[in-house]
């Protein structure tokens, strides 16, 4: 039927029309950035915008390194978020192979706990927790945000890999103790190597929400910077405009790039990561 | 095999890490939050004396709070609107099979792995009414057009509204995504050769079917805006005026700007009922909404 093959074509035209509408609606703003970070700060300035910078230069970039410190802010975001990423996965697959392997009443409760510790809000916590860590001598050492972050990945991570566990089962590591392993080598040769996969999913997923954590080192913080509180605290330039637009964008960029890399890589994991928690969460 | 009490020992060593970082970071300080709320702790003054519920009696003749409830409830609900229509829609279009559908996945991610401090200090600029991409995309429509988005309290509002859809709506629509994938196409077949169009099933087999994971997903998106602080941190400073304060803001400001501890507590209180209001729906929503 002629119609009929018409119709789907439409259908495909339109579907197509709304993919690139939808592509151009999140690139452009990106790329908007992109050019502003490499536009000379009084051509920034002009009307119409010029989407195809005139003058490129990577001045921006460079006072950002020279002046506002960017790579000792680099720095120390890799070691914070390096660091809670791998302590907290040993912490959460320590935690979610017991939840997932043993049974007892406690151990319920504290599962159900630790879920419903999700539920409160950072903002409802925020000053009775800047007040203790300040009278423990955490606030602004890499030790009080490293456990802070490490608490803001634990129930998501938990919970999907407790999830992944209870699908392995039980009788692989109990033909490992008949075959002569013990408790912690059934953990580490058999258990841990058939959770890999998930392990690399919920890694690459806590990269992200480490990257992005920007409650942490706003209010615990004050001396040790990290990227994503670093766009807020750029130095200000006296001219009219009170913030510098073309340090916020190279600041912006720097954070944006690794991000665009990063989600190009690893799509596929990252998808299944949000979809896992998504639906089973 | 692990039943033996032995190793229930093991089992709690291997949760004891874990629940002692909740403890110390969610626990003990909700508990210190609540305590709080009925002292009256001004920082400044150096206040620090019990006041029973003052503090809630307060939070229903404050204006700045009253502004900042009414602006969270637009926020979500304004927000919450624009998820379920477009996100669906873009769930929708993801479901699609076309060249270039891998492509358009990856680029929907973005929004969501990028941190919403950058696209908020982005958009202020963005928001301008000069040089800001967002009028100078609207003039090639309506060349005349003027607007300085964030210095009028509706605009800002709705400039405040856009940016939070621009970042979650491809999230959501992600997750409406993963339900869909759970249809079989079986039933849409059958649907066809009962005669029913795409629009038909849609509202007929799609909606009916997805139901339980769009209520479960709008709770826990309506949760997230009700905390929403950081793109009116960076985008609007709670501005102009208090319009654009949401109320996880107006905590943060009373707690840690205006150093008005006790009180900071009970709106903290107020946020933290909500949440556990909504959780509770969203639970009994799991269990009893089915398919």
């Amino acid at each position: 039927m002629v119609p009929g093959i018409f119709k789907q074509r439409l259908l495909k035209g339109l579907m197509w029309g709304l993919a690139l509408v939808v592509a151009f609606l999140i690139l452009f703003p990106l790329w908007w950035i992109f050019v502003s970070s490499i536009t000379p700060a009084g051509e920034l300035f002009s009307k119409p915008i010029r989407y195809w910078p005139r003058h490129p230069t990577l001045e921006s970039y460079r006072y950002l390194i020279e002046h506002a410190g960017l790579l000792s802010k680099i720095g120390s975001t890799a070691v914070i978020v390096g660091l809670s990423i791998l302590i907290g996965m040993v912490v959460s697959v320590m935690a979610a192979f017991a939840f997932a392997r043993f049974r007892s009443k406690g151990l319920s409760i504290a599962v159900a706990f630790l879920l419903a510790s999700m539920l409160i809000p950072d903002v409802v916590t925020a000053r009775p927790l800047y007040d203790f860590l300040r009278s423990v001598h955490l606030y602004d050492t890499y030790t009080g945000l490293i456990v802070l972050y490490i608490s803001g990945i634990l129930p998501f991570t938990i919970l999907i890999l407790q999830n992944y566990l209870n699908d392995i089962p039980v009788s692989i590591e109990e033909s490992a103790s008949i075959d002569g392993c013990g408790f912690f080598q059934s953990l580490f040769y058999v258990t841990l190597p058939l959770l890999r996969p998930a392990l690399a999913t919920v890694c690459i997923v806590n990269f992200i929400t480490c990257l992005n954590n920007f409650f942490t080192p706003l209010f615990y913080s004050n001396g040790i910077s990290v990227l994503s509180t670093a766009i807020t605290q750029l130095p200000l330039r006296d001219n009219m405009y009170a913030v510098p637009w073309d340090l916020v964008s190279a600041m912006g960029w720097i954070i944006i790039l690794p991000i665009l890399v990063f989600v190009a890589i690893f799509q596929k994991q990252i998808m299944e990561g949000i979809m896992a928690g998504g639906v089973k969460g | 095999m692990y039943a033996s009490k032995k190793y229930l020992t093991v089992a709690w060593i291997l949760v004891l890490p874990a629940l002692l970082i909740r403890i110390f970071t969610t626990i003990y300080p909700i508990i210190e939050t609540f305590r709080i709320s009925f002292f009256d702790v001004k920082l400044l003054r150096g206040t620090n004396e019990f006041v029973g519920l003052q503090n809630y009696i307060d939070l229903f003749g404050d204006s700045k709070m009253l502004t900042s409830l009414s602006f969270t409830a637009i926020f979500v609900i304004g927000s919450m609107a624009g998820h379920l229509v477009l996100g669906i829609a873009l769930a929708l279009i993801l479901n699609m099979k076309f060249a270039g559908q891998k492509m358009l996945r990856t680029i929907v991610l973005l929004p969501w792995a990028m941190p919403m401090v950058v696209i908020a200090m982005a958009s202020k600029w963005a928001f301008n009414n000069d040089y800001g991409l967002v009028n100078d995309f609207i003039r090639w429509f309506a060349p005349s057009f003027q607007l300085d988005w964030l210095i009028h309290t509706n605009t800002a509002r709705f400039a405040v509204i856009a940016v939070d859809l621009w970042k979650d709506i491809p999230f959501f629509a992600i997750l409406i995504l993963a339900g869909l994938q759970f249809i079989s196409s079986d039933i849409y077949e059958a649907a066809k050769i009962d005669g029913a169009g795409a629009v038909r099933s849609f509202f007929r087999l799609t909606l009916p079917l997805l139901a339980k994971s769009i209520l479960v997903l709008s709770i826990f998106f309506t949760m997230w805006r009700i905390t929403s602080f950081d793109v009116v941190y960076a985008m609007t400073s709670g501005g102009p005026g208090e319009s654009t304060a949401l109320i996880a803001y107006r905590v943060t400001t009373e707690a840690f700007t205006n150093l008005n501890t006790g009180y900071a507590a009970s709106i903290a209180i107020v946020l933290f009922l909500v949440m556990a209001v909504l959780s509770g729906i969203s639970m009994s929503a799991t269990k009893r909404v089915d398919y």
